[in-house]
């Protein structure tokens, strides 16, 4: 709206008002707010809007809580181009009067374009803001400020597999998969550590179970930047055999990686998709849903990334890459992948899993992964 | 009808709720007068409030077009790119707005949460203090803030930001779960465990608190095992279940050591 717009809006208020004024609150002795409020409106209607102003300013010292005499002295900072002072004006109005659709309209048209934000005063620090600076000098030095979208990889969580009373799959000759998938994690978690530019954190780090819930829950728990799942796979058909990996999207990629996301789901969903409500847009629900779709994205590339490493360096065939709504990915707060290395019911395969040399080979196969996908 | 009868009428309409008959009003004021800014920012929310978000993406741009500065337009432009999914158009709207207006909070707000997303956390802490100090009245940039710090290991400062979050906004239960989070990590299970019941209290379905409630009792189930006290053990094992009742682990060793 411009300004012209604005002052036949003036004109109109006075007209919406007039009736008001013969029926207004008594005359007290003295001027009155009430009575500076008039004034300040006719001196708006006279376009002698510096005098209003005061005037207005004078009517909310006296009553505060006048939610017109608010609107009014809006109505004159705008005319004098005192936009962020408009503002504060219209939004006390507001405050005090929720139905003032008038001031309401006037804060929107103001700050649809920049203004000028009114100095706060300083105020003494508390013990734990002294405390919360400390530590941000003196952590904030040591950080190299990183440009750039690309995704960022310092923290990751190994989930080994199984464990416990629950062993995974068992190979023909009695390998089990919860102490492969163990050792691998371990070595994975020893090696990166060595290497010094990634935290690794383990979801279990001896033969014991936990649940599907828990094993994000450990990766939310350290706000992990990746979340690995290792596994070995396992078929009826003993011929069945080869290394893929899995991330989490909402339709699987084939019937096969369907089939493997609902034998590894065997739990309640807890799940609850946003509450729609009619008429009101939900900013946190498009971030919520964006960054979800960045994570299963950036999930997919990983996947890729580990595959390659895979392909280039296991003697396993490379089976690709698959995605599946699993449990254990979706509810992780970060880009996650499932790796399948290798068909421990194959019985080649599942004499390879037990030489330490091949174990090397994947362990060395994941943490190129890890440092490809850095960022 | 005059086009600020109709723009006022149309605002009016919006407030209350009654959006098919302020689209009418914004559409009339912008048949009489096309270049009005408001009436089509207003049509652009209230085609989006009705899930019409292509329309609503035309209205905006007819404003940018109009007036390039005009950052409300930017910022939802910006947004509904984000909800396209479209992380780089989106990043450009809210740089431009702070090309435009450098003390523009909710800018720098969704830039932070971008950077958030990439797990770029200095990045996000530069974007989301400057949000925090343009408008510090946000619950969300807050807790945003609290969960870059979190990140990077700065417990403080994200107990800070998680409870000035909940000073704005009480029910924030993220917050709460992530203070759970902060006081478990340092070994205060107890109030962790405080914490994360708080949070379910206010809403017992929250998935977070109760998993996180679960793997707590689970934790500390196996270290009473290790201390050889099963009685102990059997007792947060029966706690797991009583906030997730189909704990597979609880489940098996609660059958298994006798409950």
């Amino acid at each position: 709206m411009d300004r012209r717009h604005f002052l036949r809006w003036i004109g109109k208020g006075i007209l919406g008002t007039s009736g008001f004024w013969l029926c207004a609150r008594g005359v007290a002795w003295g001027k009155s707010a009430f009575e500076y409020a008039l004034e300040g409106q006719n001196l708006i209607a006279a376009k002698r809007l510096a005098e209003a102003r005061d005037v207005l300013k004078e009517a909310v010292r006296l009553d505060p809580k006048s939610d017109w005499a608010h609107g009014l002295l809006g109505r004159a900072y705008y005319g004098l181009g005192q936009r962020a002072e408009a503002v504060a004006a219209f939004r006390e109005a507001v405050r005090i009067n929720s139905a003032d659709t008038y001031s309401r309209m006037m804060i929107e048209i103001i700050t649809q374009k920049p203004i000028p934000k009114p100095k706060k005063p300083r105020r003494s620090l508390t013990p734990l803001e002294k405390k919360a600076r400390a530590e941000e000098e003196a952590m904030l030095s040591q950080l190299t400020p990183e440009g750039g979208l690309a995704y960022r990889v310092k923290r990751v969580v190994i989930d080994p597999g199984h464990g416990g009373f629950d062993s995974g799959a068992v190979g023909p000759t009695g390998l089990k998969e919860k102490d492969v998938t163990l050792d691998l994690a371990q070595s994975v978690r020893r090696k990166i550590s060595e290497e010094g530019s990634i935290k690794c954190f383990l979801t279990r780090t001896g033969d014991y179970y936990i649940p599907l819930s828990d094993r994000t829950v450990i990766a939310n728990q350290y706000q992990a930047d990746l979340f690995v799942s290792i596994h070995i796979n396992a078929n009826e058909n003993r011929k069945a055999h080869g290394c893929e990996t899995y991330y989490c999207s909402e339709k699987a990629s084939s019937k096969e990686a369907a089939r493997v996301a609902a034998f590894e789901n065997a739990v309640l969903k807890y799940d609850e998709p946003f509450k729609k409500r009619p008429g009101y847009i939900d900013i946190e629900e498009i971030l919520f849903n964006f960054e979800r779709r960045l994570y299963w994205e950036e999930s997919g590339k990983f996947a890729r990334t580990f595959q390659n490493r895979f392909e280039q360096a296991l003697p396993f065939k490379s089976r690709g890459v698959h995605s599946a709504n699993f449990f254990v990915l979706r509810r992780a707060k970060m880009p996650s992948i499932l790796l399948e290395t290798g068909f421990i019911s194959n019985h080649d395969e599942e004499a390879a899993l037990k030489k330490a040399s091949i174990r090397d080979e994947i362990v060395a196969a994941v943490i190129r992964g890890l440092l490809n996908g850095r960022g | 009808m005059d086009v600020d009868d109709l723009i006022f009428q149309g605002a009016d309409y919006h407030y209350k709720g009654e959006l098919d008959k302020a689209i009418a009003k914004f559409q009339a004021a912008v048949r009489i007068e096309p270049q009005n800014e408001y009436a089509h920012n207003q049509l652009g929310i209230l085609y989006a409030k009705k899930e019409r978000f292509d329309a609503a993406f035309r209205e905006f741009q007819k404003v940018a077009q109009i007036d390039g500065h005009n950052t409300y337009a930017l910022l939802w432009l910006g947004i509904l790119y984000l909800k396209q999914g479209n992380l780089n158009q989106g990043f450009e709207k809210f740089q431009r707005i702070i090309e435009i207006d450098p003390s523009n909070a909710d800018a720098y707000y969704f830039l932070g949460a971008i950077y958030n997303f990439r797990h770029n956390t200095t990045k996000a802490i530069k974007y989301l203090k400057k949000a925090r100090d343009a408008d510090s009245d946000e619950s969300d940039t807050h807790y945003r803030l609290a969960q870059a710090f979190h990140n990077l290991d700065m417990t403080t400062n994200a107990l800070l930001e998680y409870q000035r979050t909940l000073a704005l906004k009480p029910s924030h239960t993220k917050a709460i779960n992530g203070i759970g989070w902060l006081y478990y990590n340092r070994g205060e299970r107890d109030a962790a465990i405080a914490e994360w019941k708080k949070t379910l209290k206010m809403n017992p379905r929250d998935r977070d608190a109760i998993f996180n409630l679960a793997k707590a009792y689970n934790d500390l189930a196996w270290e009473a095992m290790k201390r050889n006290k099963p009685k102990e053990a059997i007792s947060y094992w029966k706690k797991t279940l009583g906030v997730d009742p189909k704990n597979k682990a609880a489940v098996h060793y609660l059958k298994k050591y006798g409950a």
